[in-house]
């Protein structure tokens, strides 16, 4: 039975959207115990009106909670018994298989790196965030490529971003089935030299020292192509892109809407084109994958969107249960050891 | 007959049987199925069984599945080693046969009738503990039945409720002159066990008191049997062993079933200690012989008692001392209210 542990308390719409996400995963998920942390006589005052399985649902009780706003490390130094870090804890002491959080992303990433491992040969983690694309894959046939990392290592150097891409194939394996993702590098040009020292670097490493799918460069324009499956890149680019591309979507929505305002020809057309804008907005629903996973730990955590409700936490539920029976850290740790194996073997024989 | 101790009135299907009869194709499957196919929901047969060990338990089962299913359901009972005192199930052929339609699907004037029947064919006035689920409309007939029995039902009142129900004259009449037969005895349905089946939030059950509780499982079930002295440590743990045997069941699943009833205030902290401290006796004397892949109990006593610790100070669920006065017409207006929007969605 897998054991996803959940801080109830973390989110813009927690406890609420939390444990009502929480009881909808009880009820779809077969072998998973869904552990919710935070307030205990507010979630379970949530849970009594909230369709669940009582036998999949623990509560455990944590008397603080890091909001939205607070500045991360501080609030972590002065809420020990916080949910997030209590939750934290429990995975780091073998009493939850991963974790799951919509709250303050910077508390939630802090809470994690205070209590958890990395895995042996992962000296940074990465935060993945999926993009929908304009071709699927995997057996699936997702319509998300895995853009990584999105904001856990600003500055990364060649080596953290091979060991990226590590991560980010092993995840696309398991959570899309997609057992070998076509791995790419952002760079300002599809040529091997191009792009900031540590991704020449990490490109040839990846070319010398990897079995990895890695198809080379890639250019900003071919994300939402759909050109590769996984998309590495440092933290600081990863979180730059994420934020424009969200920004891109907003301003074609907002256009929409103003279009339909301006005109009735436009309105009429917007109208027509009904059927496929719903489509679109199927397929760039957030809620429906559930949130980011930061990879380079022992444990899974799964960051929720901060504005997550009921579907997008029981989805980001069903991803961590998901990886955890996959066995998605163990996948990671190998590909990692793997890496190692063959750097030496080289340096081995050139000696 | 002899008085009996204490009377147990079970409903079979998704209470104790998992079944389906949403669809006409569900309700075939089931009328053919057979007996070893039958699947009872994990923990109701062993909580019967040890329900059928103390001297004077008698067990009655009210089902509203057709008669010509009797040799069927009888077997699988027989296959669970389940015994029982009564056995009633609905006459819809003798319905379809006089026109009788309404008959077909009302809850209300097949059951209460049945009940009240059942109850008045008895000595004395023991005490009952009624089990049913959530898919129709067990909390309200059962509540309807205990508060007859308290005397808390004016005469006019339950043919206005059966009225709402769509019951027909004779049913009617009959009902209210059982219930006018039948001694009052205030305090005689000792608890109405509702198997939430559908999953329905444990809040739409609030208004029907304290006695009724909700349980997700029959370990639940059972704990709340415990609490109220029916049932001892050790049938306790007989009817843990047997869901432990069923794939859903692990020992988390029921430790956590154990703290949602103390979360909601259906079972004192200290009755939770003290079941733990009794099962822990119980497994030393070999309750647990012959179950090697369970951990040692001390360590399944200490993780039970885990879940009640990491609550902290937080209080359960409140409950009102006195049980409310429930507007059973209200509750069928809305019930089938309830139930016509579901069939359309």
């Amino acid at each position: 039975m897998q054991r996803i542990v959940v801080d109830a308390m973390g989110g813009d719409h927690a406890p609420d959207e939390i444990v009502k996400g929480a009881g909808d995963a009880s009820l779809t998920l077969g072998q998973t115990e869904i552990i919710l942390v935070g307030d205990a006589r507010r979630i379970s005052r949530l849970l009594h009106s909230v369709r669940h399985d009582g036998g999949r649902v623990r509560v455990h009780h944590a008397p603080s909670a890091i909001h939205m706003d607070e500045k991360p490390s501080e609030a972590i130094a002065a809420k020990p018994d916080s949910s997030i870090l209590v939750a934290a804890q429990m995975v780091a002491d073998g009493e939850g298989d991963a974790l799951v959080s919509a709250g303050n992303t910077g508390a939630s990433v802090l809470a994690c790196a205070r209590k958890w491992k990395k895995i042996e040969g992962i000296h940074r983690t990465a935060l993945a965030s999926v993009y929908p694309t304009e071709l699927r894959r995997g057996a699936k046939d997702d319509p998300f490529s895995l853009l990584l990392d999105v904001g856990a290592t600003v500055d990364a150097t060649g080596e953290d971003l091979v060991a990226f891409a590590v991560m980010g194939a092993a995840y696309a394996a398991v959570i899309s089935h997609n057992s070998r993702p076509r791995i790419a590098l952002l760079s300002n040009g599809t040529e091997a030299g191009k792009g900031p020292k540590e991704v020449v670097q990490a490109h040839q490493m990846l070319l010398a020292h990897t079995g990895l799918n890695f198809i080379g460069n890639i250019e900003g324009v071919d994300i939402p192509r759909g050109v590769a499956d996984v998309i590495v890149c440092s933290g600081y680019v990863g979180n730059v892109v994420l934020k424009m591309l969200e920004g891109v979507s907003e301003t074609v929505v907002n256009l929409a809407r103003y279009a339909y305002k301006e005109k009735l020809l436009w309105r009429v057309a917007l109208a027509m084109l009904s059927g496929g804008i719903q489509r679109l907005k199927a397929i760039t629903d957030w809620e429906q994958y559930g949130g980011a996973p930061l990879l380079g730990f022992e444990h899974l955590f799964i960051k929720a969107h901060g504005r997550s409700k009921e579907r997008a936490i029981s989805n980001a539920i069903k991803v961590a249960s998901k990886a955890v029976s996959a066995g998605l850290t163990d996948q990671i740790a190998a590909g990692i050891h793997e890496l190692e194996d063959r750097r030496g073997g080289k340096q081995r024989s050139r000696a | 007959m002899t008085a009996p101790r204490h009377v147990f009135r079970w409903d079979l299907d998704k209470t104790y049987l998992y079944s389906e009869f949403e669809r006409v194709r569900d309700l075939v499957k089931s009328a053919l199925e057979k007996p070893a196919d039958k699947r009872a929901v994990p923990g109701a047969p062993a909580l019967l069984r040890a329900l059928r060990q103390t001297p004077g338990h008698r067990i009655c089962i009210v089902s509203g599945s057709p008669e010509q299913m009797r040799r069927a359901l009888q077997a699988k009972l027989r296959l669970d080693g389940v015994e029982y005192d009564e056995f009633v199930l609905k006459d819809n052929i003798r319905n379809l046969v006089r026109g009788r339609f309404r008959a077909l699907r009302a809850q209300i004037p097949y059951k209460l009738p049945v009940l009240l029947r059942s109850r008045a064919a008895l000595d004395g006035s023991p005490p009952e503990t009624l089990v049913g689920d959530d898919a129709e409309s067990d909390a309200l007939i059962y509540s309807l039945y205990a508060d007859l029995l308290d005397g808390r039902i004016a005469d006019d009142e339950l043919p206005r409720i059966m009225a709402a129900d769509r019951a027909y004259d004779d049913q009617i009449a009959e009902a209210s002159a059982l219930a006018r037969r039948i001694p009052v005895a205030p305090g005689s349905v000792k608890r109405i066990l509702i198997h939430l089946d559908q999953r329905s939030p444990t809040a739409r059950f609030t208004k029907y008191g304290r006695r009724l509780v909700p349980i997700y499982n029959y370990f639940q079930a059972a704990l709340i049997l415990y609490a109220d002295g029916v049932l001892t440590a050790r049938q306790v743990l007989f009817v843990a062993l047997e869901m432990l045997a069923d794939d859903q069941y692990e020992l988390p699943t029921l430790a956590n079933s154990l703290q949602d009833l103390v979360i909601r205030g259906r079972l004192h902290r200290d009755t939770a200690v003290q079941l733990a401290a009794e099962c822990t006796d119980a497994a030393a004397e070999g309750a647990l012989a012959g179950h090697d892949e369970l951990p040692p109990f001390e360590q399944i006593a200490e993780s039970f008692k885990e879940r009640v610790r990491v609550l902290g100070d937080v209080p359960p669920l409140e409950w009102p001392e006195a049980d409310p006065k429930i507007d059973y017409v209200d509750l069928v207006d809305s019930d089938h209210s309830r139930r016509r929007s579901k069939r359309k969605s």
